[in-house]
């Protein structure tokens, strides 16, 4: 029985897969036909990873760093080592750097370990993540953080959105899901400044200027106003702040959006007839890299809250998490102020009742993200880092000047050159655990092969760190960890590994009212109130480009591939997907930024034509690439083609990788 | 022909696995589907469970394989050249004829031609193989559209159809009759030709009731396609619906694409590997360079239908390179598997 069932570990979609394993390796992947997901299909990177799992360039040791060598020791002596070190620091003085695809359990542990044992709230993941932001969005207005349904109906909707990014490269089979619904009678509309795959399977593509995708969905929402197509009655039962918004509506000026947008009133008014008939309604947007700002999901949110389409159940808004564990990291808490479970650091029952659980002091101010503690923390002398995905690692030089860095990783990478302590961890299907896809599905991935005797796994090495620091840490198995889990976190209190193991996922909350898992988050809280997201601030960065425009006519955006995951730190260890990924390259070696056909001529660009483009602070030669996907005024730089980067992105890559919304206003020149 | 009883088929398997490792159909526990895997116990075999998710093509043809190992010695600028030889030979019991068929394909390309492909022999000339005929189609099956089924023809050793409670065995090959010999079963007499021929006909009437998914139209589609009288906005049409997956080549029982790389171990030594590939790969082709950056994709695609179904194609492979499995259907993220492009295709010619 060389096929054995699991769980994809690139994006967030958590397709099923087969795993062929021959004699303790790896051999092959297919799709799981019965998965109620992906029901046998994968992407391009699914059917590779079995790729990755065969890559020798693993970690297979620890190592600590003596006179600026790294020297492979005993892992027990390694811990020693890292343990010693640890003791004399804590709170400020230290920062997490989690991984959004490491199990629940490992990042579970990870959190715990900086607030129990560390007393540090700085913990944060690698990029940070819109699901951040959408989870905070979504608290606020509905009281759950995560996907308001499941895709399991998608197939019965009659009204699909798409806001953003290019759901058919960074989360294929979701694409797919929508695709099918398409076929089965939905209208999928998608609104993207950018013309995606995504957009050319809709009926219907809304191409904002970028920076614009808030004021579109306020549109939106006014014009269903203005057409009195709004059930007071409803808003007035179910909702606290309506009254608020519909002044805010009210107060819109349409023209003035119609021509900062630059879409046409019959394309809006059709969309909006179409959402406020709809009676099964959905909206995706991905989340991590790419995602929306967070004034624009609050005004998406807003849009379907005001035309009753979460107030039905059924349907809703599902953010589309673009890494395998992103939502699970967030339910284990992996953030400097959620706690698990999305209770508040800033809240005082939230503190003392985790500090009733893990019976221990916990530190009470709010921690920052690992890049903000790089870049304004003075005080901060350690970090601990598990897994990074992401071949750039910024704040280098800061990075460099700490006493201690410990690296926690599978493979090699980047980041473990900047390591004094470097602690091998089994790669995914190395080490049972669970994961937690965007639908709330939390899948059970058991070990397939043994790793080496020194490479254990992350929650037992963090539990003889524990211990040598002085806590009472006695877990003996993946299992035992999410026992913790389920009595710590109220969305998984009915989760065991017994039930994992003989479903297919179960979705979050699964507790007593719901001891088979939740397809629809909001169905059964008929009484909930719900509010609208409202924003204070709302300086748009039109008003900001109005400044800049003449000086930087251009707007340039960037955006992510299927091969070109992680900046090919990942991908870059397969075969298929590498080569892919070079044939791109081979054409534009130099890379490439994609000009609309209107501007090339009259610019009188030739295709492959070196042109330099200039920010206000830096600027880079790349050769243009004429292309129908985008918009006059608009350019478009794929920002997985990590050479770019450095040079010329580096800068603002934090801002760009933040949200999609965000653009960097350029100038373009011919090169020669 | 040859009386099986059901209570024999374990009495055959045993005999089997004493030579060969055996691989055939077996249940998922959890999602309950099919799987043609590596049995680790004779009782996990289902001879009745439908057509198998995965064809049986990665036993010959291994997703990921090394097929040689070679050490470079840098002093003597030597190559020490090893030849990977670790091979068992393997029983496929259960074999769907659409399956069968494919495997026939892929001997064609492997060994068919100007070069021998010594690894693919290698796997090939140990085989037994034991097909299974469909006494009633499942519902993405149009065998019937291909000529693969629902009967074997040819390329068996062991040939099994269900005629009531048990089977009828026909013999393919001296391995075949060796085998019926050893087990001692029983002759089936002169009719049994004419009952086997009846369950056939019975299961091709029943492909409108039961076969219902997948309505092919392989034969006009073949035509237009061969004749290259299918308008571009097709093509269109159908290239912006592909994802660039690949399933439905590592899927397909009869595509033999592969991709060679050499991996440098940590051991010193190379290990060229084979590996599955696509056309639908912008890599695989080199066709980029157009910059509309859609078009290779419609032209990757059109490629892949027309190894599959035109007559060129056909001649190399003797038979249609599809065999009616149906399973690219359901992999492809996009829903434009063979079948749907043959649909469009029709659409096209009838206006529908
Ligand atoms: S969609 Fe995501 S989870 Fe599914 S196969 Fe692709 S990378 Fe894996
Ligand atoms: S083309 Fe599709 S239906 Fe035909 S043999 Fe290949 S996988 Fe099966
Ligand atoms: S399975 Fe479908 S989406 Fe994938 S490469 Fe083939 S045709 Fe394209």
């Amino acid at each position: 029985m060389p096929y054995y069932r699991g769980v994809c570990n690139f994006c967030g979609t958590g397709c099923g897969h087969l795993l062929q394993v021959e004699e303790g390796r790896v051999r092959g992947v297919y799709p799981l036909p019965g998965h109620p997901l992906s029901q046998g299909r994968l992407c391009v990177r699914g059917w590779h990873i079995h790729e990755l799992l065969q890559t020798e360039e693993r970690i297979t040791g620890a190592f600590i760093r003596e006179n600026g060598q790294l020297r492979q020791v005993a892992l027990n002596e390694a811990l020693a080592y890292a343990a010693k070190k640890l003791q004399k620091l804590s709170g400020e003085e230290i920062a997490f750097l989690a991984s959004p695809r490491a199990s629940n359990e490992d990042n579970y542990l990870f959190g715990k370990f900086a607030r129990a044992v560390m007393k540090s709230n700085n913990l944060s993941l690698a990029s940070d993540a819109g699901q951040e932001e959408s989870a905070r969005v979504l608290l606020e207005g509905c009281g759950w953080p995560a996907a308001t349904d499941s895709l399991s109906r998608l197939k019965q909707a009659d009204f699909i959105l798409v806001a953003g990014g290019d759901l058919t490269r960074q989360n294929p089979i979701v694409a797919s899901e929508i695709h099918r619904a398409r076929r089965a009678g939905a209208f999928v509309a998608t609104i993207s400044p950018r013309k995606t795959q995504m957009a050319r399977l809709s009926r219907l593509h809304l191409r904002p200027a970028p920076g614009t995708m808030a004021l579109v969905f306020e549109a939106l929402a006014r014009i269903i106003y203005e057409e009195k197509k709004v059930d007071l009655e409803y808003l007035n039962k179910s909702t606290e702040n309506y009254q608020d918004y519909l002044n805010y509506l009210e107060k819109i000026n349409l023209e003035e959006i119609l021509d900062l947008t630059g879409i046409a009133r019959e394309a809006l008014t059709e969309l909006a007839g179409r959402l406020s008939s709809a009676k099964l309604a959905y909206v995706f947007y991905p989340t991590g890299v790419q995602s929306l700002d967070r004034r624009t999901m609050a005004a998406l949110f807003n849009l379907m809250l005001i035309t009753g389409k979460l107030g039905q159940g059924e349907g809703g808004i599902i953010p589309v998490a673009g890494l395998s564990n992103l939502l699970g990291s967030y339910d284990m808490g992996l953030s400097p102020d959620f706690l698990p479970g999305y209770l508040r650091v800033a809240d005082e029952n939230s503190c003392q009742k985790f500090e009733e659980l893990w019976q221990t002091k916990i530190n009470r101010t709010p921690g920052k993200s690992v890049s903000a503690n790089l870049a304004e923390n003075k005080s901060l002398r350690a970090l601990m880092v598990v897994d990074h995905d992401e071949e750039i690692i910024r704040n280098v030089s800061r990075i460099k000047e700490l006493e201690l860095v410990i690296y926690f990783g599978a493979y090699q990478n980047a980041f473990a050159r900047l390591a004094n302590v470097i602690i091998p961890r089994p790669s995914y299907a190395e080490a049972d655990g669970t994961y937690t896809n965007f639908e709330r599905r939390v899948q059970l991935n058991r070990q397939k092969v043994k790793p080496l005797a020194e490479v254990q796994p992350l929650w037992k090495t963090l539990s003889w760190l524990a211990q040598a620091l002085g806590h009472n840490w006695h877990y003996e198995s993946a299992e035992q960890v999410m026992a913790e889990i389920s009595r710590v976190v109220p969305q998984y209190s009915g989760l065991t590994y017994e039930k994992l193991d003989s479903s297919l996922g179960i979705k979050w909350p699964v507790d007593e009212r719901h001891p088979e898992g939740t397809d629809c988050l909001l169905l059964k809280q008929n009484n909930a109130k719900f509010r609208f997201v409202l924003e204070e601030k709302s300086l748009s960065q039109s008003a900001l480009f109005a400044e800049k425009s003449t000086n930087f006519p251009f707007k340039l955006t960037v955006g992510r591939s299927n091969y070109f995951w992680h900046q090919n730190s990942v991908m870059k260890r397969t075969f298929i997907p590498k080569r892919e990924y070079n044939a791109l390259l081979l054409l534009y070696p130099k890379g490439f930024v994609e000009i609309s056909a209107e501007d090339a001529s009259r610019l009188n660009l030739r295709e492959k034509q070196l042109v330099r483009l200039i920010s206000e602070s830096a600027e880079i030669t790349l050769a243009a690439r004429i292309s129908p996907d985008v918009l006059p005024g608009q350019l478009y730089i794929p920002y997985f083609v990590e050479e770019m980067i450095p040079e010329f992105l580096l800068r603002q890559v934090a801002e760009l990788e933040k949200n999609e919304e965000y653009f960097l206003p350029v100038k373009l020149e011919k090169v020669g | 022909m040859y009386w099986l009883e059901q209570s024999q088929v374990e009495m055959l398997l045993s005999k089997l696995a004493e030579n060969y490792e055996l691989f055939g159909p077996r249940r998922d526990e959890v999602s309950g589907e099919v799987i043609f895997d590596r049995l680790e116990d004779l009782h996990q075999l289902d001879l009745s469970a439908p057509i198998p998710y995965n064809p049986p093509k990665y036993i010959l043809f291994p997703h990921y394989e090394e097929i040689l190992k070679y050490r470079y010695n840098r002093k003597t600028k030597e190559v020490a050249i090893e030849r990977i030889n670790h091979l068992k030979p393997k029983a496929l019991v259960g074999l769907r004829a659409c399956d069968l068929n494919g495997l026939m394909c892929l001997d064609r390309f492997f060994l068919g031609q100007e070069f021998v492909d010594e690894i693919y022999l290698e796997h090939r000339k140990k085989l037994f193989l034991v097909s299974n005929t469909c006494v009633r189609p499942f519902p993405q099956c149009f065998c019937v559209c291909t000529d693969s089924g629902p009967a074997a023809r040819e390329g068996f050793d062991l040939d099994l159809t269900l005629a009531g409670e048990r089977y009828l065995v026909e013999v393919g090959s001296k391995k075949g009759q060796k085998m019926v010999e050893e087990l001692g079963l029983k002759e089936a007499g002169p009719e049994a030709a004419g009952w086997k021929k009846k369950v056939v006909d019975e299961s091709v009437s029943s492909f409108d009731a039961f076969a219902v998914e997948n309505k092919a139209w392989i034969s006009r589609a073949t035509n237009r396609l061969t004749t290259g009288f299918i308008k571009p906005e097709v093509w269109e049409f159908i290239g912006n619906q592909c994802f660039e997956c690949g399933a439905c080549s590592f899927v397909c029982p009869t595509c033999s694409c592969f991709n060679v790389e050499d991996v440098n171990r940590l051991d010193g030594t190379t290990d060229r590997v084979r590996t599955w590939d696509s056309c639908s790969f912008e890599g695989y082709t080199k066709m980029a360079g157009d910059h509309n950056p859609r078009k290779p994709v419609e032209d990757r695609r059109n490629k892949r239908f027309f190894c599959k179904l035109s007559y060129s194609q056909s001649k190399k492979y003797l038979r249609p390179g599809c065999v009616g499995c149906g399973r690219c259907a359901r992999v492809c993220p996009g829903d434009i598997g063979l079948p749907n492009v043959v649909t469009y295709i029709r659409r096209e010619i009838t206006g529908e």
